[in-house]
């Protein structure tokens, strides 16, 4: 019996540092949009919700060509606030949980089924990689901190929250988890596209079947 | 539980078809029919002008033709039970004619809950066209916060004052003015039904 679950995933940034000029969500990724390699590991989840806000009608087009029954939350305002402004958004009017996801973030595709069957709260976290990470301090199993300075893992924006929490923020999303910690931890094989650099990793990755081994031989 | 009210645009959001174009298209009007609400659409005419004008290409077919044929459109039936089921709370905000829709809202049962333009009829035709609806002004005098969905241009005031705005591409592309200012926007009816559950 699984949970009743609406999933974010917010996709209203610029992605100013990929400097491709179009919203990060919509990177090519061996011939697949991003977003569009996301939505097909949700191919069982009713109720999806894509925050949208730069370039909202590019992405509403590329969805809308591989599933049209997408609830896309405007963020208006998104030069302003952060991705926790747009998971606040989106979190609105929700089902029992909700699951946050990032459109600029690859997931292996099993641990995203590992953790579509995560029936409470969890906060997903993965090996340090990118330049300016948040990170997480964990303790027996439960994430006890966010912080820039300290911690052992990356946090990847991925989460899972009960929606009475209400969350509401302009910030990051782990602004708003903050004062729910001690959360349990969810360690997830992740690649996050911010810059060129991540992208090309994010690609072999991908062409290597998912795998890191590659890299560590470089 | 809140008590905010439904209000919905008629046209391709509640029909499946774009009403006024279908009759056009039984009469031989198809084309300048096309013509006139693409350019209603994307904002080239206001929109009053580009109805009035709309209204004067069908004036000659007499308004009993017109009502029957448009009680027979298509609609979005699971969007039709929302309303029916919450009857208190939902109301039909249209440019359309009182007088060439009356046997649609019939249909769906909705012919109390419909703010509409008001025609004239004399020996069944159309002789004037006394109001034509401002969405905006009609809904700046509802006293409760409101969900609105809509697609064109003439929602836009609308969805960018409710409290949820929703712009529904069910039939057509949402116009970009409503992409401007809703809070939402849904491209499938049963997706659209199963949100407005939740705003209940």
């Amino acid at each position: 019996m699984s949970v009743s679950r609406t999933v974010v995933i917010s996709c209203a940034g610029m992605g100013k540092r990929l400097g491709i000029g179009t919203t990060k969500c919509l990177v090519d990724v061996d011939g697949i949009p991003l977003i569009i390699r996301t939505l097909r590991m949700l191919d069982d989840i009713d109720d999806v919700r894509i925050v949208v806000g730069y370039q909202a009608e590019k992405v509403i087009d590329v969805v809308n060509k591989y599933r049209r029954d997408i609830n896309f939350v405007f963020n208006h305002d998104y030069k302003h606030n952060g991705t926790g402004a747009s998971v606040s958004l989106a979190a609105q009017y929700a089902n029992d949980y909700i699951l946050t996801l990032d459109g600029d973030l690859l997931i292996h595709p099993d641990d995203m089924k590992y953790l579509l069957e995560q029936e409470d709260e969890f906060i997903g976290v993965t090996a340090p990689g990118t330049d300016n990470p948040v990170l997480t301090t964990v303790v027996d199993g439960y994430v006890t901190e966010f912080s820039r300075e300290r911690g052992t893992f990356e946090w990847t924006g991925v989460s899972q929250f009960l929606s009475s929490r209400a969350l509401t923020g302009d910030g990051h999303v782990y602004q708003l988890l903050e004062p729910g910690l001690p959360t349990k931890y969810l360690y997830i094989r992740t690649k996050e596209i911010d810059t060129m650099n991540d992208y090309e990793n994010a690609v072999r990755w991908v062409l290597n079947g998912y795998s890191d081994i590659y890299l560590t031989r470089q | 539980m809140s008590d905010h009210l439904f209000l919905f645009d008629l046209d391709s959001t509640i029909t499946k078809q774009e009403i006024l174009p279908t009759i056009a298209e039984e009469i031989g009007l198809g084309k300048q029919m096309r013509k006139l609400t693409e350019q209603a659409m994307y904002e080239n005419m206001p929109f009053k002008q580009s109805f009035l004008s709309r209204v004067r290409l069908l004036e000659d077919i007499p308004v009993s033709q017109i009502d029957s044929r448009i009680a027979q459109i298509p609609v979005h039936e699971e969007l039709v039970r929302f309303m029916r089921d919450n009857s208190q709370r939902c109301l039909i905000v249209t440019g359309n004619l009182d007088v060439w829709i009356s046997g649609l809202m019939e249909r769906i049962g909705m012919s109390n809950n419909v703010y509409c333009s008001k025609g004239i009829v004399r020996n069944d035709r159309l002789v004037d066209v006394v109001s034509v609806i401002d969405k905006s002004a009609s809904v700046a005098q509802l006293t409760k916060d409101y969900v609105a969905v809509g697609d064109g241009s003439n929602d836009a005031q609308m969805i960018s004052t409710a409290k949820v705005g929703i712009g529904f591409g069910g039939v057509r592309p949402i116009a970009p003015s409503v992409l401007e200012v809703a809070t939402h926007a849904i491209y499938e009816e049963k997706k659209l039904c199963q949100f407005l559950e939740r705003l209940l």
